[in-house]
């Protein structure tokens, strides 16, 4: 009777020593996880900070202004002058292209045209 | 398990009924022995319980790191953008080599590794470092990340990386004086960076509550691009003209906002070896200068304002004026008398000193005292200069400083002043902060009445069409300005070669948008040209104007010119 006890006993110890390993193990290594994914945010966010310091540098307006220059026979970029600036009122209608009329010089040699009107019969 | 020992226990509750006890030699050497063991168990509780104590201290505590010393503590500041949200300065990270010479191997291939991927590392100097016993060196500070990445792929032992913040301006120069300066520990010693720190940012650091992720990035209510322009432009004409330096502005008429404001010669802020150098300061706002003639503009304004003086009177200008044993001459006599936009168009230096005579010396005080042309003007820089004025004002200083000597004034507030002449009479404190309207509002002050703002756009206008301003000119965009050409003192007196060139300008006009003042500090004569500021000043403005105009929104306009528009359809 008493060895059962024992028995009961020392399973239940071992038991619980397993479980709370278990639990300290899987807590650690979901700590290194989150460790990991923070140090992989935080090297995330520095790159975006490098790209975007990167991107200003790259879209400076001097040296924009330095690649016109440089590839102006390519380019051919010139300032906006003021003349080209117009609003939408300002413009007059564009000219209608109207269809070109029939060559009236055919119409009279063949003594009719295609035109089939109700109130003729053939 | 539990009956026996009640059994015992009851064994041993019977003894008392013994009548006799008799204790023996045995019993007695077991009593001594009872408190060896207790020493024994308390000896063994001791150190099994020093032991377990370790083990939960090891346990709990993380192994401390051997090796470097703590990183310099470089506090994070937040970024600086311009309205449009272009970075203008910002935080990156560097890495910096260094290295613990004991954990390492073989000193000549690390040395020989590292070699090929910092060509320039000296190597004498290397390897007395790596051979020496300390435990940590500095190879080289501030790497780029490709070089950082290079040495990790090199796989030496006993090299690392500590991270360092480092303030990074990508336009160079281009806002210098604007944004100012950090030094090492990237705390603000200059401009808007120290601004910034005073808003309560080293508080924030102090606390540790200042991380890169927390901080908002600060928006300047400088254009990127107009700031670019101005600079462009700046650096052109102080080449060209040949001048000591250079300045210029931009404000917004309706809100006070500053789009951009360039001062030369400047330094880089990336690298600001040389921005403590005499001649590098911010002349916009830390300099203070007569302005020469475009002071006339506010002694116009003020005549007109006053009542006493009218568009259509009329002032004599046939001879020089005399005062003790001053004489006041005009660059270009006419020998005449001169209407009021006369005296304004040729820049009559008597006729502006006989306007100004129509109004007490009291009033005049008053009057550039509203316009805030004495007393230092409220910005949000920290270095700002205080105008400088006579101590006590005699008749004498009202009559030079009609034509703007006599009081000196930093170029920003002139262009502020001068601003609240050209939008309605209203004047408007700048700002590097963006602004709304409703804001701009709330710091808007009535200097004069509306009807003589409207003659001074007039008179500008009528300036830059026939008068000194002719070169100002930008088809459609309708500059109106005054010009400025004040001799310089050279030890005392007045120079006759050293001129300081200045000019005020705003468009379109009519309803001005944008105000703009530039300066040129001795500027040479060029191609021909004398070296006023007609001849230079305007020019650059014209330059300026045509490039930010369409920027800026500005919707140009030729119908009063009567230019026929030309249209191509495809």
């Amino acid at each position: 009777m008493f060895r059962t006890t024992d028995i009961v006993l020392i399973a239940v110890m071992i038991g619980a020593a397993a479980v709370t390993y278990r639990i300290k193990q899987g807590a650690e290594n979901e700590l290194e996880h989150i460790q990991k994914i923070k140090t992989q945010i935080r090297l995330e966010h520095d790159t975006i900070n490098l790209l975007k310091a990167d991107w200003s540098l790259i879209s400076q307006p001097k040296r924009l202004q330095k690649l016109v220059d440089l590839y102006q026979a390519q380019l051919n970029l010139q300032p906006t002058s003021s003349e080209q600036i117009v609003t939408l009122d300002q413009l007059p209608m564009r000219p209608v292209k109207m269809p070109a009329p029939p060559d009236s010089a055919q119409v009279a040699q063949n003594g009719h045209d295609g035109v089939v009107t109700g109130s003729l019969k053939k | 398990m539990i009956r026996r020992w009640l059994s015992r226990f009851r064994k041993r509750g019977e003894a008392p009924d013994e009548t006799i006890v008799v204790d023996g030699a045995r019993k007695s050497a077991g009593g001594r022995a009872g408190s060896r063991i207790f020493m024994m168990m308390v000896m063994f509780f001791c150190v099994y319980g020093v032991i377990a104590g370790r083990l939960v201290y090891y346990g709990s505590h993380d192994e401390e790191d051997s090796g470097p010393p703590p990183a310099r503590p470089t506090e994070a500041r937040p970024d600086i953008v311009d309205r449009n949200g272009e970075i203008l300065a910002t935080d990156i990270k560097t890495a910096s080599l260094y290295a613990e010479p004991r954990h390492i191997v073989d000193v000549d291939e690390a040395i020989d590794k590292l070699h090929s991927v910092l060509p320039d590392l000296n190597y004498e100097d290397t390897y007395r470092k790596l051979k020496s016993h300390a435990g940590f060196v500095w190879l080289r500070r501030q790497l780029t990340p490709k070089q950082e990445a290079d040495i990790l792929a090199l796989g030496v032992p006993g090299l690392g990386f500590r991270m360092e913040r480092k303030r990074f301006y990508p336009g160079g120069s281009m806002a210098a004086h604007i944004l100012g300066l950090v030094n090492i520990d990237n705390k603000g010693l200059a401009g808007m960076e120290k601004y910034i720190d005073e808003q309560g940012l080293s508080i924030l650091q102090a606390t540790g509550l200042a991380t890169q992720q927390d901080l908002k990035p600060v928006r300047l209510s400088i254009d990127a691009r107009v700031q670019h322009v101005l600079h462009d432009e700046l650096t052109q004409s102080m080449e060209k003209y040949r001048a000591i330096a250079a300045g210029g502005v931009v404000l917004n008429a309706k809100t006070g906002e500053i789009l951009g404001m360039v001062s030369l010669p400047d330094y880089d802020p990336n690298n600001p070896y040389n921005a403590l150098e005499k001649n590098r300061f911010n002349r916009m706002t830390n300099g203070v200068f007569e302005m020469g003639s475009t002071f006339k503009t506010f002694t116009t304004a003020m005549a007109l304002d006053s009542g006493k003086v009218h568009l259509s009177d009329k002032f004599d200008t046939t001879h020089p004026l005399h005062y003790g044993r001053y004489t006041i001459h005009d660059y270009e006599p006419k020998h005449r008398w001169l209407t009021v936009p006369e005296i304004f168009k040729y820049s009559s230096n008597i006729g502006t000193a006989l306007e100004a005579e129509k109004v007490s010396i009291e009033h005049n005080k008053e009057f550039l005292t509203n316009l805030g042309l004495l007393t230092r003007v409220p910005i949000e820089l920290p270095e700002v200069a205080t105008p400088e004025q006579p101590k006590v004002w005699k008749p004498i200083n009202q009559i030079t400083i009609a034509f703007g000597h006599g009081v000196a004034t930093t170029p920003l507030q002139t262009a502020v002043a001068g601003m609240a002449i050209l939008d309605g009479g209203l004047l408007i404190e700048p700002t590097l902060l963006p602004r709304t309207q409703a804001q701009a509002d709330e710091h808007t002050k009535r200097v004069i009445k509306a009807s003589t703002s409207q003659d001074m756009k007039y008179l500008f206008r009528l300036n830059a069409e026939q008068g000194s301003g002719r070169q100002a000119r930008v088809p459609g965009y309708f500059v109106g300005g005054k010009t400025g050409t004040a001799e310089k003192v050279v030890n005392g007196k007045y120079s006759h070669s050293k001129n300081f060139d200045a000019f005020l300008a705003g468009f379109p006009i009519n309803d001005p948008q944008y105000v703009t003042l530039v300066i040129l500090d001795e500027p040479k004569p060029y191609g021909g040209w004398p070296a006023t500021a007609g001849a230079n000043c305007a020019p650059t403005t014209a330059n300026i104007i045509r490039r930010i105009a369409p920027l800026l929104g500005v919707e140009p306009e030729f119908g009063h010119q009567l230019q026929s528009l030309l249209v191509s359809y495809n």
